[in-house]
């Protein structure tokens, strides 16, 4: 469950979200339109944890997973590389630095490339990779976070119609059969209203009626 | 106006820089004879007793090698520490950059003349030398490298939980690590032509021979020398563009 209470958030001394107010359900997917510069990617940003909060409230079980807008992959790993940098956060220094990865790490990444639709993808670079793929690869990493919530900032922005399809089906699929809260940024008032449980939209840094 | 000025100025400059050095074109026009005898003296070049010289050369490529390899082991935590997005300390930043910033405004050569005092004669002082001024140049190519990589797969990790050390060595050193072992593999090349000359203050290498053969007027042997320099450096440059190739 994600629950979000009188967030306000200040960048550079400029206002970019007042009192926004908002919960995702374990197993829904919550879609958050907007026009380009009302504060959506600030808002997932905040939520995940990477910009500082002025005020207000951010409750989830654990940290959020955060899928970026242009997959924001490293190039010159394979996908399953990207993939365990999701498990970072629960791993100390050395082991990864060496590449001397847990056993039970690489067959949990190896699972999330398969809940990708990309088991046979694994040992492939992640700059060799179609557009869709390294979505879905980013999308795998943030599964291995194993976060309760996962956030998706446009994740089909820059993906032709059916991949774009594809990744929002997979988000979909996830929240239902895995019980994740889906918070997703999507530019496209179609999908949104084809993938997405509820819709909420975002207009100069505040919630709105849709 | 404004164009005139800047004429102006850099006419005075290079007055200047005419007066400090004096050039003397007579003195040139009678040394020329000089340098021809000399050429013609170096025809055909003299290369006996070559297993010296390139065991001399092995001691130049040895120290370029050593001295570049520790470079890299002195510069790894200075370019970690000088680069903006990944540096654990921000307040060591500028002072880390200034530290790299001496080590590449002093010369290796001068560097291992100071060595030479300190521990004596031979290739060890050449390495020391080419060492730090070395660390200086792969420290700051490092730390831009690392400055300019794409920071959002950096990002990711952070978001993912990952310590700011953890980001850096698991997604920005693969990252970057084209540019960085392209830098390495310049600084080495570059360090086996510096090597070539460290001998001219007693630091080993192919340089020692060089002068001793200088001060004998020797010059079939110089030549010789200088063959066997150029075939190094050559040879270096080839390496490293084929290493560099198949890294891009």
């Amino acid at each position: 469950m994600l629950r979000v209470r009188g967030l306000r958030v200040a960048l550079g001394g400029r206002v970019i979200l007042r009192d926004v107010a908002l919960a995702v359900a374990p197993g829904e997917v919550v879609a958050l339109e907007g026009p380009s510069g009302a504060g959506k990617t600030t808002l997932l940003r905040a939520i995940a944890g990477l910009l500082p909060i002025e005020a207000g409230q951010v409750e989830a079980a654990a940290r959020p997973a955060l899928v970026f807008q242009q997959h924001a992959l490293a190039g010159r790993l394979t996908a399953q590389g990207n993939v365990l940098v999701g498990a970072l956060g629960r791993l100390g220094f050395w082991r990864p630095a060496l590449r001397w990865w847990p056993a039970v790490e690489t067959a949990a990444a190896a699972e999330c490339l398969a809940r990708v639709g990309l088991a046979d993808c694994a040992g492939q670079r992640a700059d060799r990779l179609s557009g869709g793929q390294r979505q879905r690869v980013a999308v795998a990493r943030a599964l291995m976070q194993r976060a309760p919530v996962l956030l998706a900032d446009e994740p089909v922005a820059s993906l032709d119609p059916e991949n774009a399809a594809a990744v929002l089906a997979l988000l979909r699929g996830l929240a239902a059969r895995e019980g994740l809260a889906v918070l997703v940024a999507l530019h496209q008032p179609d999908l949104a209203q084809r993938y997405a449980d509820r819709r909420l939209r975002l207009e100069e840094g505040q919630l709105c009626p849709t | 106006m404004r164009r005139a000025a800047w004429l102006l100025a850099l006419g005075v400059c290079y007055g200047a820089c005419l007066l400090v050095v004096r050039p003397d074109l007579p003195r040139l026009w009678a040394g020329l004879p000089r340098l021809a005898r000399w050429l013609g003296g170096a025809f055909p070049p003299d290369f006996s007793g070559l297993p010296d010289l390139l065991h001399r050369a092995a001691e130049t490529v040895a120290i370029a090698t050593l001295g570049t390899t520790l470079a890299a082991l002195l510069a790894l935590p200075l370019a970690v520490l000088a680069a903006r997005p990944v540096t654990p300390l921000a307040l060591l930043y500028h002072p880390a950059r200034a530290v790299l910033d001496t080590l590449r405004g002093v010369d290796g050569f001068v560097f291992a003349l100071i060595f030479v005092a300190a521990v004596g004669l031979g290739p060890f002082a050449g390495m020391l030398g080419v060492a730090l001024h070395a660390a200086g140049s792969i420290g700051k190519l490092w730390s831009e490298a690392l400055e300019t990589a794409d920071q959002a797969p950096l990002e990711a990790a952070l978001s993912a939980g990952a310590s700011r050390a953890q980001a850096a060595v698991m997604v920005l050193v693969p990252e970057t690590l084209p540019q960085t072992t392209s830098a390495l593999l310049y600084v080495w090349e570059f360090n086996i032509r510096a090597s070539t000359v460290l001998g001219l203050v007693g630091a080993g290498g192919l340089g020692q021979e060089l002068k001793n053969a200088v001060d004998l007027l020797d010059f079939a042997r110089v030549l010789a020398i200088l063959i066997l320099i150029i075939t190094l450096v050559l040879a270096a440059d080839r390496l490293s563009a084929l290493l560099r190739r198949r890294l891009a």
